[in-house]
């Protein structure tokens, strides 16, 4: 009787560490068999800010599709050259290649979903899927209905909420399971190249919003730099963060000033609508935001070709 | 023997656990589809214990752009008694929420957004209530 109690609770652990591992892979054991990201980097030594604040700190930066949205409302048009190449997939060869660059073409997809470009979202999907099988959170990827809704042309609503969501599940997933620092580079991919795709705008055809966009990321930048200085005893961290300092010192010259009023706000059929009455200046000059673009297009021409 | 069973009970807790999970991204996904005429960009699951003393809260920092308009949109999980309340706050001011004076709530929370910075969405349930929910961050697009 004893041994079939055994047998049942055994079997019964087993579907259980199975249905925890098929779910969400294997958490930090990935990590251990990359060579430039040792386990060290996260489990030997304190992180410089709490766990939480990090999470918060992540939460806030990634937003590519806000990047992308407002490109379009502007009328600027979509160019496929802008995006970054998936060619060098197989060149990706560690976690820390692999993640950054998997954070430049998750910000490619949200741009290709926002023009509705359904034919060049399997091509990025594609690279999308190798690389995150590679850092083993494929399983966050619904594959299959992405590229059914990308192949139709069909409910592109729907196929940008599985993009953005599965971007979301996964990073959440990442953090959760002390995988904090591909994350990190994830979440500076998709920045940089959210940047690149504004700078280039920019700079072909000057608008006022995506230069005060783009002037407006000096908010997020120590954010970005406390983050990536956690893992900074790792060479190829401290590289980056070298490389996302540079972008920092040219955003010295920006200058933000604000004059606060009181919010107004009103309910519009069930919905309460919130006016916010501050002002928010932003003054940069010309020669101010060309070497910010200068200095983006070299770190992601650096990510790109790692 | 009890020892073998005890090794039972956590295994159904953790499986249990996993449907708690599966639950919460069912619910994600049917408040997503109530978002009307807006595109998603980020979901805050909460669940909160009861308290009369200290109604407990969660917070969510999110840094929100100048130029655009966001919506909140709230969605309660079945089988709990809370209804959420969610608020948006600038620092440590209330900019607005989605419970009503007279205590009924709007559908939704628009935000007109003229300031890039750090904003927060606090979530808590009325009346200090056990609850369960899911709140939406989307975005209008207004052209």
């Amino acid at each position: 009787m004893n041994r079939h109690w055994l047998k049942l609770a055994f079997a019964a652990l087993i579907v259980s560490a199975f249905l925890q591992t098929g779910c969400k892979g294997d958490g930090k054991k990935s990590i251990s068999d990359d060579i430039e990201i040792p386990d060290s980097i996260f489990n030997d030594k304190p992180l410089m800010i709490s766990k939480e604040a990090m999470e918060d700190i992540i939460d806030n930066i990634s937003s590519p599709v806000e990047m992308a949205a407002l490109l379009k409302s502007t009328g600027t048009p979509f160019s496929q050259k802008l995006l970054a190449s998936t060619s060098r997939i197989d060149d990706l060869n560690t976690n820390f290649k692999q993640a950054l660059n998997l954070g430049v073409y998750g910000c490619d997809l949200g741009y290709l979903n926002m023009y509705e470009k359904t034919g060049s979202v399997i091509t990025n999907m594609t690279a999308i899927k190798t690389l995150s099988n590679e850092l083993r959170i494929g399983q966050f990827f619904d594959f299959s209905t992405i590229k059914r809704l990308a192949t139709n042309n069909e409910n592109l609503d729907s196929l940008m909420y599985i993009s953005v969501s599965s971007f979301n599940n996964m990073d959440e997933y990442l953090r959760q399971s002390n995988r904090g620092n591909i994350s990190s580079l994830i979440v500076t991919g998709m920045w940089i190249e959210g940047m690149y795709l504004a700078a280039q705008v920019a700079k072909d055809a000057p608008q006022e919003e995506i230069i005060e966009r783009i002037a407006g990321q000096k908010l997020v930048l120590n954010d970005l730099i406390l983050v990536l200085k956690n893992y900074k005893s790792d060479a190829n961290f401290a590289d980056l963060i070298e490389q996302i300092e540079s972008i920092k010192k040219e955003y010295e010259a920006v200058k933000i000033t604000y004059e606060m009023a009181e919010p107004e706000a009103k309910e519009v059929d069930g919905m309460l609508i919130i006016v916010q009455n501050d002002k928010q200046h932003i003054d940069i000059s010309d020669e101010t935001l060309s070497s910010i673009i200068g200095v983006i297009e070299s770190v992601r021409s650096k990510i790109i070709n790692l | 023997m009890k020892r073998i069973l005890n090794i039972l009970i956590v295994v159904f807790i953790v499986l249990g656990s996993n449907n708690t999970y599966a639950q919460s991204d069912e619910l994600v996904n049917v408040c997503a589809l109530g978002i009307g005429n807006a595109t998603y960009l980020k979901d805050y699951k909460v669940k909160l214990s009861a308290s009369s003393v200290s109604p407990p809260s969660a917070k969510f920092n999110v840094i929100m752009n100048k130029g655009t308009m966001y919506k909140i949109t709230v969605c309660n999980a079945e089988g709990h008694a809370g209804e959420a309340v969610v608020a948006l706050m600038d620092n440590a001011s209330t900019l607005g929420t989605n419970l009503k004076p007279d205590g009924t709530f709007v559908k939704a929370v628009g935000f007109q957004c003229t300031k890039t910075g750090m904003y927060s969405i606090n979530v808590s349930f009325k009346d200090g209530k056990e609850g369960a929910a899911v709140a939406i961050l989307s975005y209008i697009n207004m052209k």
